[in-house]
Formats: C-alpha cells, structure tokens, sequence
C-alpha cells in the first residue's frame, strides 16, 4: 500500500524508478562503474561471482543498477536478470582489443532475446583513460548497431570509471529516452 | 484523413484483449462462455509456460489468482482447474510460484475472517487445492523446504476453523514424484529449471535476504556444476536398483501368476510399463556415460534381462506359456544384490527353529503339499494314512530287491511312504544330469538359501566345482555300510528319493535325488532341509534346478549330516524336515514335510 502511495506521488513529482541492467565481458569495469556512480568511490574489486545491486539517484529517478559478473560461466545466467529491465547498459573494456568481437557477440545474444526487445541500449566504452583505448566512435563503428538495431534506441559513450567521466551522461541518456509514464 | 476503419502499425486485435501470447492464452481458457473446463486449452498454456520459462510462471500465476477472485464464479472455476493442470504439469517453476506468500494470500483474499456456514463453490475448490499441495509437493518435492508458505496457509486455516477436505489417494498420486529413470543430463537439466525458475524469483522479489540467496545460488549454479553432476550420478544409481528390484518383482509375478492374473493384473502392468518406459533411458544414459564402464555394462545386461522379461510378459499375455517356460531369466542376479531379495522371500518356511520335539506331534510323513494350480491330484487328501497307502501303491520303484542293511523299525514303516531299499535305483543320473542345458544359473540357488544349516559353500563358489560332486554316487555304496535308499514324497509333479549311507562314525551322507513323473516341466527347483538343532547339516548345492519332463533322478543334492553317532540315532530317531519349492507350469508349487531318517 505505501508502495503504491509513493508510486503515485513520485509521478506527481516526476520521479521514476527503473531496473537497469549492466552487462559485459568480465574485467570490464561493471562493478567498478557502479559503486563509483552509488558512492563516488574508487572500490577495488576482485572478480564479481554472482552479482551487486545498488540503487542510484539521479534527476529524480532512481536507477536499480544491476551489475552480474561477465565471467564466462556466469554469462549463461544472464537471462535470468532480464524480466523487467527498463535499459540495458553493455559496459566493453576499450583497450581489450583481442576479446572486442566475444563482446560484440555477447551483446548480440542479449539484444536478439525477446524479453530484450524493448530496452534500450546504452554501450559505455569504458576505460578511456587507457593509451591504447579505441575511441568512443571506433567502438561504435565495430559493433555495427546502425545497421543491427532497427527498432531500439541505442548510445556509445565512452566512459572512464576512474574519473567518472561520461558516467552520468550514460544515466542522462537513459532517462531522457525512457518513456516518462 | 479519417477513416472508420484503417490498417494501423500494429497487428489487428480486439480491443482488451491482451498483446501478450500467455494472457490471451490464459484468458481463452478461463473465458465465461466455455461450457466447461477446457483441458486443451489448459494444457496449452502448460505448454508454452514449460516452453518459455523465464517469466511465464510468475505471469500466469499472478493472472490465474485474479482470475480466482474474479466475481463471476463461472470464470473462477474455470481458473482454478487451470491452475490445477499447471501445478501437475510445469513442475518446479509453478510449485514455487504457488507458493509464494504474496500469492496464496491473493489466493484466499477472499475468505472471511471467520468460515462461513456453507463454503461457496470457489472456496470449496480452493482449500482441495491447498490441503492437495500440502500433501503432495510440500511433502514430497525434492525442494520442498522452498515450499513451506504453502503449509502455513493450511496451517492458518485450520487455526481460522476452516475445515479442509479428505483427498483421495488416487488424486495425490498424480503429484508424487515419478520414479522415472532419468539420464545425467536430464536431471541436471531439471536442477537448472529448478534453479533458475528460484533465481529468477529471488531476483524478482527483490528483497535484501532473497538477493543474498540470489547471490549464492548464482555460484551454485555458474561454479558448482561438478556438485550438481555427483548427485546426478547418485540419483541414476538409485533409480537404477528401483528399477532393478521392479525386474526382479515382475520376473517373480510372471513365474508366479496364472494366465488369468495376468489378464488384469495392475500391479504386473505397472512394473512392466515402468521397465518399458525405462529401457529409452538406458540408451540415453550409455551414450552420455559410454565412458563409464561398470554402468554401461550393468545397463547392457540389464536391459537384456527386461527385453527377456519383456518378451515373457507378452508371450504370457497372449497365452503362450510353453515358450514362455522357456525364457529363464538367468542374469538378473548377476547384476546387483539389491535384486536377491526377491529370493529370499521364498523361504519363508521357518527351518531354523526346527527343534527336536517338532516332528513329535506329527508321526509320521505329512506331505504338505501347497498347490494354486491344483496339479497335485493325490495329495490333496487330508488324510495322510490314505496318502501314505496312495504313494505305497504308486510307488515306482520296486521295493522287493533288499539287499541292504535296512533296519525295520516301525517309525520308519510308518512314515516311509513308497519304501524302495537297496541299491537296485538306476544309476542314470550320469547321464541325465542337466549340467549344461540347466536354464537357471547354479548361482540363483545359492541365492535362495537362508536357512544357516544349509551351510552351502559361498556364493561365489565357480560353477564347475558345484556341479562336480561325482554324479556316479547312487550306484556305489560307501564304504561297506552300504546304503539305504528311500522315498521320502512323491507328488504329481516330483519324486525325492533318498540315499542314505554312513559315511563314519558320527556322519551320514544323504543324497536326495529328483524325479519328474509328470509331464509338466520343473523349473526353479529349490530343495532345503533342516535338522534338529543338535545336529548338524551340510548342504552341498544342487545339481540344477531344473527338471525335465519325465526325467528320472535328473536332479540331486548331496548333505552330510554330522553328529549322528548311530547308538543315538537308535534310541532317538533323526528327523529331517525338508522344502522344496518349484514352478510348474509358471505357477508355484511348494511342498514340505518332515520323516525319520532310517538307521544305517
């Protein structure tokens, strides 16, 4: 009952709230991303074996970060953390050069799932901080979403998890192309 | 433009009809118009909710409870026998959506505080269904522990003063788990449905504790797949010595049973259709396991041993027994203990406690001779004084020929029944030995002793040794004493002769030799005898178990009998109490006694 009465008003005041899903290859830079975005700390962490989940706050909407491990055994377990999710955030390692097309596979099985249809995509180039990083737009241009995706919404912005560069332009992008209902 | 009527973007429906395949599914078979339960389109919503997993079990549930409470009790029927076909057909992902506590309050949302005089036919239907999940998945699943909000609910309403309904058995029957065999890869693919349709759930409730547990059984699931394969080889070997003791039954009840049991007999259709329902699985599980040798050739021998018992069944079925007589199985004991029990079940004659004072009340031979076929014509008298005339007369041996030291001692007389003396018996069992053509393996016999006097060499004796016991003995007489031969039963179906002979001074040899008058074939022949307790009995195994039609002495067994100094015997006679029990005619025939041993 109270969660519906917060519901309500939360729409009276423009506040929403949204699963969101974050995905990608193990040492991407997943649980890093998040708990820079939930408490503006670097978290050294070791390799995520099941998964985290913090609730951000931004512009009036409270992001539900779900952060599953990449790790090759963990991905087939990703489905389950599909039902409900408002956006899918696909975080690539840009320096990983070699493993750039396991990501891209990767991503392509997500998004081709049904319960995966409607959400929309926002890819982070993380770790631009790197030398050999590839650009922002050299990761798009590799991934083909143009070409791939007709019907979803979708976003490559390069990110640094360090700095928090680009963390909350993604958030931003997300909330501005989520339907406001 | 405006048009009344234009073909938009999206594919045309009706308005209020959901867009999503499961809803229009469910809505379809709970529909108010329906004259009743529709199983077809129940099924088919179980169908595509197995099919899809993921979310397809928490939607329906979540739609069926609305459903339920609906104000029109025609569709709330109609949900609820929906309901019923998923509970018995998704398995885990509906078990654990129905017991969900969110759910089962939905579920009763709509009873009040206190019971009603008379229950409405919803709630009536409602609380079968509740007492039918406490009393089979949140008993008998292997994950009930996740199912325990379903016996809260029953326990609360019990305590709220509802009374809930008897279910009859044959109702929780469909629920209980099946005992199917299943290959490695099956089970793990039903502990993944399982595990996935949990870590969905916890993942969706969402709350702090179900995220930990969430968290852990993700690693279970991504980390711990060679625990999972452990238990799956575990449950395989299980299942597979179920499905062995079944063998054994079925073997038993086809031997057992007439041809008019097994016309409609339940319980020897259900073994043979769970071992036929097996026999897929086998192969599944050889190809999955070829590396496996042990199992794959256990399964091997096994899944001949059911193509044979398979085979009886159905010669049997279509009355054919004589072709049916002459399956035997040999090899399903070779396969596991677990399968002897079946064996040992037989005996059930108690010849441990055979005490000396036993044969006192009982002068003289009483055949007891225990028939369902009623084959055995002359035994059947209660008299035994007639009886005895009855195998004097019938008596073939010629007992004229005396040349031995029989003593004539009146106990004796009187529970000879057919005394023949001497040695004149054919000495043909050389020839008619059914070594090799012996249809039941040596081994089988050994398993059937349970009696601790017929201390016969253990059962891994090798078969040679067994069977070696020179067969040339009934011609010879030992040792000067020589040697007395008597007839201890003859019945329609088989003779036990005995030679008796001393062969020192505390130890007689008794060799019972078998005859089959009739000609009926006698299978699975299992002998046994007991002694009084101050004596002591050793049994060597029998030639064969198997007797043709009218062979003479075809088969025979040799004991030594121990302690039996001859002044004793003279004062207190021996009694020997002895069992034999066959198939003839696939049909059990058991016959026991106890006589006096003659002096020699």
């Amino acid at each position: 009952m109270g969660n519906s009465i917060s519901k309500t008003l939360g729409k009276l005041f423009g506040s929403r709230e949204m699963k969101i899903l974050m995905l990608g290859l193990d040492n991407a830079g997943k649980t890093t991303i998040l708990y820079k975005l939930k408490l503006n700390k670097i978290k050294t962490s070791t390799p995520t074996v099941g998964f985290n989940v913090e609730t951000v706050s931004y512009k009036n909407v409270k992001f539900n970060m779900w952060d599953v491990g990449g790790q090759e055994r963990l991905r087939p377990l990703w489905r389950h953390y599909f039902p409900a999710t408002t956006a899918l955030i696909f975080v690539i390692d840009s320096s990983d050069t070699e493993r750039l097309n396991e990501a891209k596979e990767e991503l392509y099985s997500i998004i081709s799932e049904k319960e995966m249809e409607n959400v929309v995509l926002l890819v982070w180039a993380n770790k631009q901080d790197l030398k050999n990083a590839m650009k922002p737009q050299e990761v798009s241009d590799f991934l083909q979403l143009s070409d791939n995706l007709k019907n979803q919404l979708w976003c490559v912005i390069g990110s640094n998890a360090l700095s928090g560069q680009g963390l909350l332009e993604g958030l931003s992008w997300i909330s501005n192309n989520t339907s406001k209902k | 433009m405006s048009h009344g009527v234009y073909l938009g973007d999206t594919p045309v429906r009706r308005p209020g009809v959901s867009t999503n395949p499961l809803m229009r599914k469910i809505q379809r078979a709970c529909k108010m118009t329906l004259p009743e339960p529709d199983i077809a389109l129940n099924l088919d919503v179980a169908d595509f909710i197995n099919e899809k997993q993921g979310a397809a079990a928490h939607d329906a549930t979540t739609t069926i409870v609305k459903l339920i409470n609906s104000r029109d009790t025609h569709t709330a029927v109609f949900a609820l026998s929906l309901l019923d076909v998923l509970v018995k057909n998704c398995g885990y992902p509906i078990h654990l959506q129905i017991s969900r506590k969110d759910f089962l309050n939905e579920l009763v949302k709509r009873f009040p505080e206190h019971p009603p005089m008379r229950y409405s036919k919803v709630q009536r239907l409602i609380l079968t269904a509740i007492e039918e999940w406490y009393q089979t998945i949140s008993k008998h699943s292997p994950y009930k522990d996740d199912m325990t909000y379903i016996r809260d609910m029953r326990r609360l309403l019990k305590y709220k003063g509802y009374v809930l309904p008897k279910i009859q058995a044959e109702d929780l029957a469909v629920m209980r788990p099946t005992d199917q065999l299943k290959s490695v890869s099956e089970i793990q693919k039903e502990q993944e449905i399982a595990q996935a349709a949990k870590l969905e759930e916890l993942i969706r409730s969402g709350k702090p504790d179900d995220l930990r547990e969430a968290n852990k059984l993700m690693k279970v699931m991504a980390g711990f797949k060679e625990d999972n394969m452990v238990n799956a080889k575990q449950s395989i070997n299980t299942e597979l010595n179920k499905l062995k003791r079944k063998a054994d039954l079925l073997n038993e009840m086809l031997n057992t049973s007439s041809e008019a049991d097994l016309q409609n007999n339940e319980t020897i259709d259900e073994l043979y259709s769970a071992l036929k329902a097996s026999q897929p699985k086998f192969q599944k599980i050889i190809e999955e396991e070829h590396e496996d040798d042990d199992l794959v050739q256990s399964l091997l021998k096994f899944n001949d041993a059911i193509n044979q018992l398979i085979e009886k069944y159905s010669l049997l079925k279509i009355g054919n027994k004589e072709a049916a007589e002459r399956i035997n199985l040999t090899n399903l004991n070779d396969i596991s203990t677990a399968s002897q029990t079946g064996g040992a079940l037989a005996n059930e004659i108690n010849l441990i406690d055979f005490d000396d004072d036993a044969g006192t009340t009982t002068p003289g031979q009483v055949p007891n001779s225990t028939d369902s076929n009623s084959n055995n014509n002359n035994n059947n008298n209660s008299d035994p004084l007639i009886d005895l005339l009855g195998d004097l007369n019938l008596s073939s041996t010629p007992n004229t020929s005396s040349t031995t030291t029989y003593n004539n001692q009146a106990a004796a007389v009187e529970m000879g029944g057919g005394i023949s003396l001497g040695t004149t018996a054919p000495p043909s069992a050389n020839t008619n030995v059914p070594i090799s053509s012996s249809s039941g393996d040596p081994f089988d016999l050994l398993s059937d002793f349970s009696s601790p006097n017929a201390s016969t060499p253990a059962a891994s004796l090798s078969v040679p040794t067994a069977v070696a016991t020179s067969p040339t003995l009934p011609s010879a007489p030992v040792s000067g004493n020589g040697s007395t031969r008597i007839n201890v039963s003859k019945s329609a179906n088989i003779k036990i002769d005995l030679v008796v002979s001393r062969e020192s001074n505390s130890t007689i040899k008794i060799k019972t030799i078998f005859s089959n008058p009739s000609a009926n074939l006698v299978k699975d022949l299992v002998y046994s005898m007991a002694v009084p307790k101050s004596f002591t009995l050793k049994l060597e195994p029998q030639s064969s178990s198997a007797l043709g039609s009218f062979v003479e002495e075809g088969v025979y067994q040799n004991a030594l009998v121990e302690n039996a100094v001859k002044e004793n015997l003279e004062k207190k006679p021996l009694k020997i109490k002895w069992k034999a029990t066959y198939n003839i005619n696939s049909s059990p025939v058991e016959e026991t006694a106890i006589f006096q041993l003659p002096i020699v």
